[in-house]
């Protein structure tokens, strides 16, 4: 319908439209890359979770099993190696993930980092530990790339599959007959997919809320001219599929260079290391689908937003034409933000994540709806308070139109919101930062005697100087002196197999995953906050060029009527300022509220730093983004005669 | 001699274009010249260069016996806002303010304080016919009331002199022939000189003078009779 009109008024805007219909495109494909990134990223742990579970073994039904499986887990040079230890039952075995047959015994396949690092390292620190090499384990068997793991072949009567181990879950799993090599994800696989979710939320909120600000721009450029084509007797229909047309054929155009700009990106994103490792380019590439979906509903919510935003002009066509006062927001709008800030205290770390990623998702949702509102009053005290005339335009601006002003500031606020609830998530004092120390393993009942007496004789034969103590439970081994990483590995691989199916471990390393946790929730807070940066920047910078587009005519008056510019830039500057200091201060403590049922322990310095660095970061960046349309403002107000678009 | 504004030798080029081929014109106070000429005959130009808007390429502009057109972009803009008003077709009102506010905002810019520049803003009301509108958004009010707030706006600052182009164009002829008679009378009142660029004759009859631009030169009336 009218496709062809909707291509003229699209390519015939003018430089300057065209300027707005290109700021559209580029908002639409920043968002469509950060869209495609949020959710391949849930992908790609799911991925990850699916190839660890192999090494979870599910007990088989009785009668059914044709295999033993067993995990341990052990350490080189302060990186942890999963090593998984088979036996056959029977025939039947089958070849687990990544490896072409199942491992006989006395057989050892290493993954690839491990390998390398065997090969690299004196193999009485490393390689020793194991059977000669047999073979390679492929990606299909590996959780990320520079994994180490290690899989073992024994016989089902070897010590090491029959003796008991821990029962701790941090220690490996006990040799368990197994029906297949399916397994189920681990505990902590299902643990991350949990926070990448949350902060797919985080993430995709922003995004929604920044490309629908992009369909307005659109919009807003062109309300003027639509309402004078309704004005000559287009009907509501026609203007609505011209518009929405003309938001689509942009948003697609825009999602395209998205999906390619992130297929670039994928080099780049791996390399962002989680659990101790990056990740296989193949996660992080999306099912076909994923880009098709994003490519059918990016254009389609483009389009619905700009009917949204569109509806004043079609309901009346004087309104934008006469530019009387908007209708007033409701208070009510607060009243949403309450009630679910008022079930924020319900929740625990008990609660259901569903309800969880439900109920932050409306806060931030809710935090949005209330923005405008807020930036009204806002504009109302500041109009009413001013004495210079940069206060008093940036106040009235502010009454005038609060949706676009909260457009500008809302992606630093929703920010300041994550950064809030994050801020409190981030585990303060698990590492207790212990030394190497002490190697112990736990030893069979009525044995530790003999055990120690072999340490010793092990340990001299490596050439290790160590203390050998022995308890009822357990022989402890401590290197002389301060022990260097290389010494302490030698140690390890002397005293490998000492006890069968066990792994001598120290205080450091048991402390090892709780360090890889809080260094991961690091890692991820950091992507969340850099992706919410991107888009408060962006999202500000393109407002800021805008808004001055669509004020150009009253920009320029100002100038020939002898308004120094600075005036004009302090009136933008204070238009901005004023509520992202409301709003993104009032965003934090939101989010902040939100993190307390959550809290795990007292927040440390890390949180608050980070918080502070997000604050710093968010006024410069939005201030920065304003200040670089300056030279628009410049050149726009540079025409001496301004004459009716 | 008592002339507020003189221009002379006004040239100014657009390219291969003469804009201005040389134009002389001299306004007293309270006197209202209209310049009047056909679209692209360069008439615009000339009120740019003599408001301080646009840089001659040749010639010179006296307001008061000081030489202005050599003058810095700051120091004009300062000129602009401080001695000179301006009355403009269309736009020249800021939607997001109240009328009042609109008059109000070239005394504030020079730095007076806000309660008194809305004060003053609004004696300037009840002459100009605009009793009770003060407080109204210039989307509330008619092309004429718009206009004639934008004529108090001109005027707030007390200026040397008023420069207005095509100030009635947007309205009807009743209605421009009343703001042209309130622009001329209220200008006269306040001492200032007046300058209108038009293509019509009745606005241009309400002014004592009226000077022809052709092709960038000055046909008919540039000198006083």
């Amino acid at each position: 319908m009218n496709l062809d009109l909707t291509w003229r008024l699209l390519r015939g805007g003018g430089r300057k439209g065209m300027l707005g219909t290109w700021l559209t495109l580029g908002a639409v494909a920043v968002s469509t890359m950060l869209l495609l990134f949020a959710v391949t990223a849930n992908f790609a742990f799911q991925a990850r979770a699916d190839r660890g579970a192999w090494r979870v073994p599910v007990a088989a039904a009785s009668g059914k099993a044709v295999a033993v499986e067993a995990t341990r887990y052990d350490y080189v040079r302060g990186r942890k190696i999963t090593v998984v230890d088979l036996a056959a039952l029977n025939g039947r075995a089958p070849a687990p993930p990544g490896l072409a047959r199942f491992p006989a015994p006395g057989e050892a396949w290493l993954s690839p980092a491990l390998a390398e690092l065997a090969g690299r390292l004196p193999a009485d620190q490393l390689a020793a530990r194991f059977p000669a090499r047999t073979g390679v384990l492929g990606e299909e068997a590996l959780i990320h790339p520079e994994e180490l793991v290690a899989v073992v072949g024994h016989r089902p009567d070897a010590p090491e599959m029959t003796a008991a181990r821990s029962d701790e879950w941090t220690a490996g799993s006990r040799p368990t007959q197994v029906a297949d090599l399916v397994g189920r994800p681990s505990e902590d696989a299902r643990g991350y997919q949990i926070l990448a979710l949350i902060a797919g939320v985080l993430m995709v909120v922003p995004l929604l809320v920044f490309g629908g600000a992009a369909a307005r721009l659109t919009v807003a450029r062109r309300d003027q001219r639509l309402a004078t084509l309704r004005l000559v007797g287009a009907t509501p229909g026609q203007v609505v599929g011209m518009t929405v047309a003309e938001a689509v054929i942009v948003a697609f155009a825009g999602a395209l260079a998205g999906t390619a700009a992130y297929a670039l990106a994928v080099p780049l994103l791996t390399r962002i290391e989680i659990s101790g490792g990056p990740w296989f380019a193949a996660d992080l590439l999306p099912h076909p689908l994923v880009p098709a979906a994003c490519l059918v509903a990016v254009p389609l919510l483009v389009g619905l937003s700009a009917v949204a935003g569109l509806r004043r002009v079609v309901v009346s066509p004087l309104g934008v034409a006469k530019r009387e006062t908007p209708p007033a927001m409701r208070w009510f709008r607060a009243l949403a933000l309450l009630a679910v800030l008022a079930v924020v205290p319900m929740l625990g770390q008990a609660t259901s994540v569903t309800v969880v990623a439900v109920v932050i998702g409306l806060a931030f949702l809710c935090v949005n709806l209330v923005g405008p509102w807020v930036v009204g009053i806002i504009g109302r005290v500041t109009a009413a308070t001013a004495r210079r005339p940069a206060g008093l335009l940036a106040g009235r601006r502010l009454v005038d139109d609060p949706r676009s002003a909260w457009r500008t500031v809302s992606g630093v606020a929703m920010t300041g919101f994550v950064a809030g609830f994050l801020a409190l998530l981030t585990p303060g004092a698990l590492a207790t930062g212990a030394t190497p120390g002490e190697l112990r393993v736990l030893v069979p009942e009525g044995s530790p005697s003999a055990v120690a007496e072999q340490a010793r004789e092990r340990l001299g034969k490596a050439g290790v100087t160590a203390t050998v103590r022995r308890s009822d439970k357990l022989v402890g081994v401590t290197p002389a002196g301060h022990a260097d990483p290389a010494t302490m590995d030698r140690a390890r691989t002397a005293l490998a197999g000492l006890v069968p199916g066990r792994t001598p471990t120290s205080d450091a390393d048991h402390e090892h995953d709780n360090v890889q946790i809080i260094d991961d929730i690091r890692s991820g807070t950091v992507v969340v906050l850099s992706v919410s940066f991107l888009v408060a920047i962006a999202s500000a910078g393109i407002t800021a060029a805008s808004s001055i587009l669509d004020r150009r005519q009253t920009y320029g008056l100002l100038r020939l009527a002898g308004t120094p510019l600075t005036v004009l830039d302090r009136a933008r500057r204070t238009e901005t300022l004023v509520p992202l200091a409301v709003m993104g201060g009032g965003s934090i403590a939101v989010g902040v509220f939100c993190g307390l049922p959550f809290m795990s322990g007292a927040p440390d310095g890390g949180g608050l730093t980070m918080l502070l660095v997000c604050v710093g970061l968010g006024f410069a960046g939005v201030l920065g983004a304003g200040a670089a349309s300056r030279p628009l403002l410049r050149s726009v107000t540079a025409d001496p005669a301004p004459r009716p678009d | 001699m008592n002339d507020v504004l003189v221009g002379q030798a006004l040239t100014k080029r657009f390219g291969q274009t003469v804009a201005l081929g040389g134009v002389d014109l001299a306004v007293r106070a309270g006197e209202a010249v209209a310049i009047m000429g056909p679209s692209g005959s360069g008439k615009s130009t000339l009120l740019h260069c003599l408001a301080g808007i646009m840089k001659p390429d040749g010639g010179e502009v006296r307001l008061l016996g000081e030489r202005i057109d050599g003058m810095r972009e700051r120091a004009r803009s300062a000129l602009r806002r401080t001695r000179f008003g301006f009355v403009f077709q269309f736009g020249q009102l800021l939607p997001e303010l109240a009328a009042e506010e609109n008059v109000a905002l070239p005394l504030m810019l020079s730095g007076v304080p806000r309660a008194k520049a809305v004060r003053q803003a609004r004696s300037w009301f009840g002459p100009l016919g605009l009793g009770g509108m003060e407080t109204r958004r210039p989307g509330e009010l008619s092309g004429g009331q718009a206009q004639r707030v934008a004529i108090a706006r001109a005027l707030v600052t007390k200026p040397a002199v008023v420069f207005a182009d095509e100030p009635t164009g947007a309205l009807d002829q009743t209605t421009g022939q009343e703001t042209m008679r309130l622009l001329v009378e209220a200008t006269r009142g306040n001492g200032a000189g007046l300058v209108v660029v038009t293509h019509d004759p009745n606005v241009a009859s309400w002014c004592e003078r009226t000077v022809e631009v052709r092709d960038g030169l000055l046909a008919v009336g540039g000198v006083r009779t």
